[in-house]
């Protein structure tokens, strides 16, 4: 109760600072519209494709019919997340640009109060990019004409993993690099490397893993940072998906999941080290 | 009761040594300032002390304690240039720094009227000049009525209209019993406000004590005599005089500022049988008294 009311007074001040911040304003405005944007597009394609095909398939194959609908929504809501990131890159940095970070510590908060309320940020942007992808899947969902189902809603919870892991790395680039510009350059370096290595690492080690020594252990680019959280998220009916999964037929879901929670331990700690030993 | 206890502290920036072993104390209720050329290291001392640098080594205490957070926020604190939130008007920035504080949101009207910013309270920040950018610093630092106060370079920007208006503001709050800390690098600044003063030099510590004693403006009577040594025996025993040393050809005699007397110093010589070749009079302004002991 008592840690609620602390985290709820340093939130509050949090509040302070972004309710009158416009990149927030805009960023936060641009997000929520293109959730319910990029699934209405995917929606009205899908109808349409399938009139073409067919009356008769529209029922059998509406990725956004009970319960595909989690899971479709999830997978490209999980495109938008760059957004959120670079958000809550600008809002961090733009701490140290200002040096507003220094006058909340001389003002009375503890380096860790900062560092807790940055990652709290992360935590409830993810939380309220969820809800919206809550609230676009059950919308398509009875708008397809299915009935509501739970099944499958696990997605969600991928989706929620994927956007604060994002979130997460945004903050420790951020704390590290401190320059808005180089954090958001190195947020899209990092990104490019990590499916670069994770890429080599699929074509190569996996495969060879599991073929010349018959060890399998899932794709290994999964168990890198982000792709551990992306990973987790697919197009129902993927056929790349189903062609993975037959060169490497274990399912390594939870195991991934695993992965990306330890990773959002790492990244929270390293962050959070960086910031009470280094000077501000 | 001392207010702050720095004992031994010392912080590099890779080779360069900002501070070297730096020990003082600051006592309750002074105005205690901290005097040292640009690059002395007065704002990596008070920045060690806010715990937006870490030392390398050495420790401090405030208010006899080992330092947390929640002592800041007693502490009202002006550290090197304003840092406030650019998009945010001044009453927005300081309900931010009232509520980290914990205190003092039913005092920002207060504040911005002692600061002279009433008027533009619902400016943003990013219009400020630097002098009102400075002010609103001070005014964030007041917030709460603290005990003590932290003031890196108080009238940084400030017009001369409005320098006064500060170097007033500290005197009425020490009046009020205040602790200030107020390093400068203006002689004059520290001189006018403050009662004790700790001079830094290359982030060494010359001296430190009461404004008085360190600073003090002395008449310098420089004298010469065939016999030096003789003479410089004699004017230990002369009357009224603060310090004697001997320099090159001359023996310079201290007094208090608009103390010295050439005539009585002749005399006292001439009586001693002693016929002085030299007597002048010198007066040896602060800025000499700080020149000396910073450079």
């Amino acid at each position: 109760m008592q840690t609620a009311s602390y985290m709820q007074k340093l939130l509050q001040i949090e509040w302070l600072k972004l309710k009158n911040h416009r990149p927030f304003i805009i960023i936060a405005s641009f997000f929520t519209l293109g959730v319910f944007t990029i699934n209405y597009v995917v929606y009205i394609l899908n109808n349409t494709i399938n009139k073409v095909q067919g009356a008769a398939l529209i029922k059998s194959s509406n990725p956004y019919d009970f319960y595909y609908t989690w899971q479709t929504t999830s997978y490209w809501t999980g495109w938008l997340l760059l957004l959120p990131s670079l958000l809550i890159i600008i809002l961090v940095t733009n701490e140290f640009t200002y040096r507003t970070n220094r006058q909340n510590i001389i003002d009375g908060w503890s380096r860790s109060q900062f560092i807790e309320v940055k990652m709290m940020l992360a935590l409830i942007v993810a939380v309220c990019s969820t809800l919206l992808v809550v609230l676009s899947a059950t919308l398509f969902g009875l708008l397809s004409g299915s009935s509501f189902s739970t099944h499958g809603i696990s997605h969600v919870f991928f989706f929620f993993l994927k956007a604060l892991s994002y979130n997460v790395i945004a903050v420790f680039i951020s704390v590290w690099i401190r320059l808005t510009g180089f954090a958001i350059g190195s947020f899209f370096i990092y990104i490019g490397a990590e499916n670069f290595i994770s890429i080599l690492l699929n074509n190569n080690l996996s495969l060879k893993l599991r073929n010349d020594y018959n060890i399998d252990l899932g794709s290994l680019g999964d168990y890198l940072p982000m792709n551990a959280s992306d990973g987790l998220l697919t197009f129902p009916d993927n056929p790349l998906k189903t062609i993975a999964k037959s060169a490497l037929p274990t399912d390594y879901t939870w195991l991934v999941a695993c992965f990306a929670v330890a990773y959002l331990v790492l990244f929270f700690w390293l962050s959070k080290r960086n910031y009470l030993k280094k000077d501000l | 009761m001392e207010i702050l206890n720095i004992k031994n502290l010392s912080k590099n920036y890779g080779t360069v040594q900002a501070l070297k072993q730096v020990s003082f104390s600051v006592p309750a209720g002074t105005v205690f300032g901290i005097l040292g050329p640009n690059g002395s290291g007065k704002t990596t001392l008070l920045g060690i002390v806010m715990d937006v640098l870490k030392p390398t080594s050495g420790t401090y205490e405030i208010f006899g304690q080992s330092p947390t957070a929640d002592q800041r926020k007693q502490i009202g604190t002006l550290l090197e240039t304003p840092n406030f939130y650019h998009y945010l008007n001044a009453v927005e920035n300081l309900k931010i720094s009232a509520a980290i504080k914990g205190r003092g949101v039913d005092d920002i009207d207060r504040v911005l009227e002692v600061v002279d910013l009433a008027k533009r309270k619902n400016s943003k920040f990013s219009t400020y000049s630097l002098g009102m950018k400075q002010r609103l610093a001070i005014g964030a630092a007041l917030l709460g009525n603290p005990d003590v106060l932290v003031f890196d370079e108080p009238t940084n920007g400030l017009d001369p209209v409005g320098i006064a208006e500060i170097r007033e503001l500290i005197k009425k709050l020490s009046k009020e019993g205040k602790t200030i800390i107020m390093a400068s690098h203006l002689l004059d600044e520290v001189e006018k406000v403050c009662t004790h003063v700790a001079i830094l030099k290359q982030g060494t510590l010359i001296t430190y004590g009461d404004v008085n004693e360190i600073l003090i403006n002395e008449d310098v009577v420089e004298t010469s005599a065939a016999d030096l040594e003789q003479l410089y025996q004699l004017l230990q025993r002369m009357p009224g005089k603060l310090s004697i040393n001997r320099k090159d050809q001359v023996v310079q005699v201290n007094f208090s500022s608009g103390t010295a007397d050439l005539a009585a110093v002749n005399r006292f010589c001439f009586d001693a049988g002693i016929t002085i070749t030299h007597l002048q009079l010198k007066k040896k302004s602060l800025e000499t008294k700080f020149l000396e002991l910073t450079h």
